[in-house]
This record gives C-alpha cells, structure tokens and sequence, in this order.
C-alpha cells in the first residue's frame, strides 16, 4: 500500500515538474547552457590572447649590439620606433623595450658582464608573453657567449655543468586529467546537485501549500511521510540530473572545447569499479541530503516567493566547501573535512577523481553523509507532519 | 453521519473553535453558517483531520477523527471554495485520476467513475485538457469530480460556490440536491442565507468560534422573530457586538 502510494505520488510529481517550464530551465539551463557557454567563452578568450600575443610581438630595441639580429628574429617580432616608448608600453602598443647601454658589446668581448634591460608591462598578459620570449632569446646569446669563452679558455662547455638531471613525472596521463577534473568537477556537482532541485523542491511545497493541493492532497487516507518521501525522490532526481547534465557538459566541454589541457588529453582512465562506486553513493547521499534541506525550506516557507528567498543560501551551502577544497590536493585534506557536510561529499569526489580513495576516507565520508541525510530527513518529516503545515493560513 | 462533540480548537492564547457541537444525518444538507472567520473552515478542517481538536471529538460515519483519522479521511470528500486546489499543469482527468488512485481505486473502477462524473457534470469537452486555462466555472467542476471520485458518504462543501457565476451556482446547487437524493450526509458551509435557505432544513450557526444556534430554519425564525434570514444573521452579529 505505501509502496504504490508513493509510486503514484512520484509518478505525479515528476509529469507535473516536466510539464513546467520553470522548473526545468532552474534543473537544466545552468549545467547544459551556461557551464559549456562560460567554459568555451573563457577558453576562447584565453587562446585568443595567446594567439595574437605570439602572432606579433611588437618591441623596441634602444642601442645596438649582436644581440638585436637574435631578438628581430624571434617569431612574430616587429621593431618598432616610437617616438615615447615608454607611453606606448603603457598602452599597449608595444610589448616590451630593450635598452642595450653603449659598448656593450666591448664589455662582453672583455669578458666581463654587460647590463641589459628589459622594460615590460606585468598586467598585460600579452607584455608578459614578450618578456618570455626575449628572456629565452638573451639566454640562448649569452650561452653562446659562455661557450666562446670556455673554449677560448681551453675547456669544454661539460666544465660547467658537473650533474646532468632528469626530472620524471610519477603522475599518470589518468591522474594529470583527473587532477584536473578533481580541481573543477567537485565543484560543478555539488553546485548543480544543489541548484538542480531548487525549483522542484520549492514548487511541491511551499508552491502546492500556496495553490492549495497540498491541503486537498493531506485529505486523502495516505500518510504524510509517504507523500514526504516521494516528494523527496523527485526533487533528487531532478538534482541528480541536473548534476549529471553538468558532468556530461564539462566533460564534452574539456575534450572538444578551446581549453588547453596541459597535455593530459581528457579521459576516464582514473575510474575503477571502486571509485565509481564511491562516486555514485556520494552523489546519491549528496542529493538526498540537498533535497531534504530544500524540503525542510519549502515546508518552512508560507509562500512559493519566501521559499525562493530561503533557497538561495543552499547555492552558498554548496558552494563554500567546493571553493575551499577546489586548490587541495586530496593528501592536503585534513580529516575533519571527511566528518563536516558537503565538505566530506567534495572531498570523496576529488579522491575519485585522483584516482585512489583511501578506504577509511571513504568509510567515514559515505558514513557521516549517511547520518546527516537521516537527521535531515527525519526533520523534514517532523516539520511536514506537523499540525497544520499543509495549511495556507 | 457526522457527529461533533463539544469541539473546541485553539491556535496558542486564540480560540477559533470554542465548545460546537451538532449531528448531521445521513441524506441531509445540513447548512453551517459565520462570517468569515467565524471558525467553519477550522471545523471543517478538523472534521477532514487535517487540523485536530484540542478538546472534544468528531465522527464520521462512527470513526473518531483523533483516533482513526485514515478511516476517517477514506469516507469523506471536501470542497474548498476560492483555491479549488487543483493541478494546473495536469489534465482534468488527470486530476481525478491522481485522487482517485490515492484513494485506492482500481484502474477499471476508476475509468467507470472518471466518465460517469465527467457526463453527470458535463465535462466531457475539456476532461482532457489541462486545468491551468479553466475558468473558474469549468475548474470547479473538476474539483468536484475530485471530490466524489472515491463516493465518500460524508461530503464537506466549504463556501464551495465562492466565485462561481449565477448559473454555475445553481447547477451546482442542483448537484447538492442530488447528492442528498443519495444518500449522501452533506456538511454545506457559507454566508449566503439565500442559498442555505435553498438547500438545508437544519442550521448551525457560528459566530466568533461559539455556536449560537442549532436546529431548523424555522425554530430559528421562532426564536429570533424575524422571517428574513439575513435580519437574523445581521441580529446574532450585532447582538454579538453590542
């Protein structure tokens, strides 16, 4: 009997929600428009500069020496003669300028050392590309230098060099992408496990208390948490769905879009069985947990506007966590962020996406989540169950 | 059968519902009179078990509202007036049919009560299009179909022709005497004198949450010594006040 209560509850809910624009534009528009939207136009932005900025490097050389040959032969690189250069790095117009003093070159052939300097503009990420590469350019004439002067002196370019090292990355091309997706994913899901059933949640409550159904529906020979629970169900499906819409996008956005991923071309290679086990509870425990808070908000408000009002800190509640753990590396996590809400949800969904969740982590994180998830379910029971709750005065 | 027993319903220091009590039978419109605000809607919610007495009792059909509130709530049908509370994004026959399977109706028995209601009311142009665009007419008729889907003995109307138009109200009116032909026990809550004049033999009246009458239409004209029933609702008011 309560099992097909709640089935024909649910089955309503959700016809109804999918019959509702607004609910499914607050369910799908952020995570498929406007995570691809601000992704692409962020990488498109960042390629473009990056583009122009090698394409022309405007600079200026004030004083001659053997090194302007190498600097006019840096790719893109245009010498210019302004009047002010100073005024046009300020503005823009040339990247950088390179003042060679007068004997210059005499100080070098003395075998002394002679002072170069670079003037640039450090907020223009452009300025900043030049000086780079002129930096590259000195030092490649001043190694050329350096080796004329050790074979002048009869030794080999090897005396100045006595240990040869080589750096190797221990990190996979799975993990190098999934340390990646483990800075940006976390915080996609929770936000959008949050927001996604924002709409729905408000909408069953505090919308049928205003329109008055909640009463007429309180009225049929059901019980109350049967009607809580399938409310419950549909407001995480809809936050499930709006996180894994957001999934989908980020991933499609990282492996088709304009955003340079370092090399480490995306892939799934870090998901075990296990981590994708951990992965599934921990968005399941995360949605329920969202949706019996929105729940608690909803019953709580005595009108659809004064929920939304309620429900906007849920977006903070998600955020504040996924924000402060996005620049930690999962061995950096202290362990009481796998005993506080939302930050034990985040901190297991970077584990994952490192590839390796240790076991008591994971253990503590699902467990605790577990017991938050009860607490608030049985607080939104008490709240629903309470006399008069469904009523709109 | 409706019983009420010396109900009496506080909301912390306000009383809305002080000491009622009154019995209605099986075939009857019985009217309940008040203002707005005089505590029909609190004794009718509490009849529905939605709110409970904080002393006293109901039952209906001889099951007490406090202790067997699901048997309680499975021989009843109410009808709010003003918010009809229906879902706009569904169908009309979705309406009913979400009820009506809530109320433990198998599908075929379902089906049979959705077309017999949808012709009884004449509903059968618009039963499969969403409610959200009704007039108010048109979604009343869908909130009784609602109301009487599962063929409840005891039906609450509270100022069910709030809003309605003079000739839906007295098609409405004529549903209410046909339900009584039924059998039905009809509990019918309003402020308008003409329209209990219309359809109840026997009246309670409620102003500011104490009953000050009950019995028939024409022991109260007796006792008031006035005819017309808005002179006695206007002295029972005022007597209230002075």
């Amino acid at each position: 009997m309560g099992r097909r209560v709640i089935w024909t509850v649910f089955q309503k809910e959700l016809l109804d929600l999918f019959r509702d624009r607004k609910t499914l534009l607050g369910t799908f528009l952020v995570p498929l428009v406007i995570i691809p939207f601000v992704f692409f136009l962020l990488g498109m932005s960042y390629s473009n500069v990056e583009k122009e900025a090698r394409a022309y490097v405007p600079i200026a050389i004030h004083g001659t020496s053997g090194l302007t040959a190498a600097l006019e032969k840096i790719p893109g690189a245009r010498i210019l003669q302004p009047e002010n250069a100073e005024q046009a790095l300020q503005g823009g117009m040339l990247r950088a300028i390179v003042t060679i003093p007068s004997g210059f070159d005499e100080t070098i052939a003395a075998g002394r050392t002679g002072a170069l300097t670079v003037a640039y503009d450090s907020t223009n990420q452009k300025s900043v590309y030049a000086r780079d590469v002129i930096e590259q350019t000195v030092k490649a004439y001043s190694q050329e230098i350096v080796a004329q002067r050790l074979q002048h002196a009869g030794l080999s370019p090897k005396a100045i060099e006595p240990i040869a090292s080589t750096y190797q990355n221990v990190a996979t091309e799975e993990r190098l992408s999934g340390g990646m997706l483990a800075g940006i994913i976390p915080l996609m899901l929770v936000v959008s496990l949050a927001s996604g059933g924002v709409a729905a949640a408000n909408d069953l409550v505090a919308g049928e208390k205003e329109r008055g159904t909640l009463e007429s529906l309180m009225t049929a020979p059901i019980a109350a948490n049967h009607i809580l629970t399938a409310k419950l169900l549909a407001v995480m499906v809809m936050s499930t769905m709006s996180a894994l819409a957001s999934l989908v996008s980020v991933s499609l956005v990282l492996s088709f879009g304009p955003l340079d991923t370092e090399g480490a071309g995306f892939s799934l290679g870090f998901f075990s069985p296990a981590t994708l086990l951990v992965l599934v509870l921990t968005i399941l425990l995360l949605a329920a947990m969202f949706a019996g808070l929105e729940l608690v908000l909803s019953t709580i408000a005595k009108s659809f506007k004064e929920g939304q009002t309620y429900m906007s800190g849920i977006i903070f509640v998600a955020m504040v966590p996924s924000y402060m753990l996005m620049p930690l590396n999962p061995v950096d996590i202290p362990f009481l962020y796998y005993v506080l809400p939302v930050f034990n949800g985040v901190a297991l969904c970077k584990e994952v996406f490192y590839g390796r969740v240790d076991p008591v982590h994971g253990l503590v994180g699902l467990g605790t989540s577990l017991l938050y998830v009860v607490v608030i379910i049985a607080w939104s029971s008490r709240l629903f169950r309470r006399e008069g709750a469904v009523v709109k005065n | 059968m409706i019983e009420v027993k010396q109900v009496s319903k506080r909301f912390g220091d306000f009383t809305a519902v002080r000491d009622v009590s009154f019995r209605v039978e099986a075939g009857e419109v019985y009217g309940l009179l008040g203002e707005n605000g005089a505590g029909k809607t609190t004794t009718m919610r509490m009849m529905a078990t939605i709110l409970q007495p904080t002393t006293g009792d109901i039952e209906i059909s001889g099951f007490s509202v406090q202790r067997d509130p699901v048997e309680v709530r499975r021989r009843i049908g109410i009808l709010f007036g003003g918010d009809v509370g229906l879902y706009n994004r569904l169908t009309a026959r979705e309406n009913i049919a979400y009820f009506g399977s809530l109320y433990g109706l198998e599908q075929a028995r379902l089906q049979e009560r959705i077309d017999s209601l949808s012709r009884m009311l004449d509903m059968e142009e618009f039963i499969d299009r969403r409610v959200g665009s009704f007039s108010r007419g048109m979604k009343q008729k869908v909130a009784i179909a609602r109301t009487l889907v599962h063929d409840p003995d005891v039906v609450l109307l509270d100022e069910p022709t709030t809003g309605l138009d003079v000739t839906a109200a007295n098609n409405f009116r004529r549903m209410v005497a046909r339900m009584q032909e039924e059998g039905k026990t009809i509990l019918f809550s309003s402020h308008n004198m003409g329209e209990i004049n219309k359809l109840c033999k026997r009246v309670a009246l409620i102003h500011k949450g104490s009953m000050r009458f009950a019995g028939t239409l024409e022991s109260m004209r007796e006792q008031y010594g006035i005819h017309d029933l808005d002179d006695i609702f206007m002295a029972v008011v005022e007597g209230s006040e002075n």
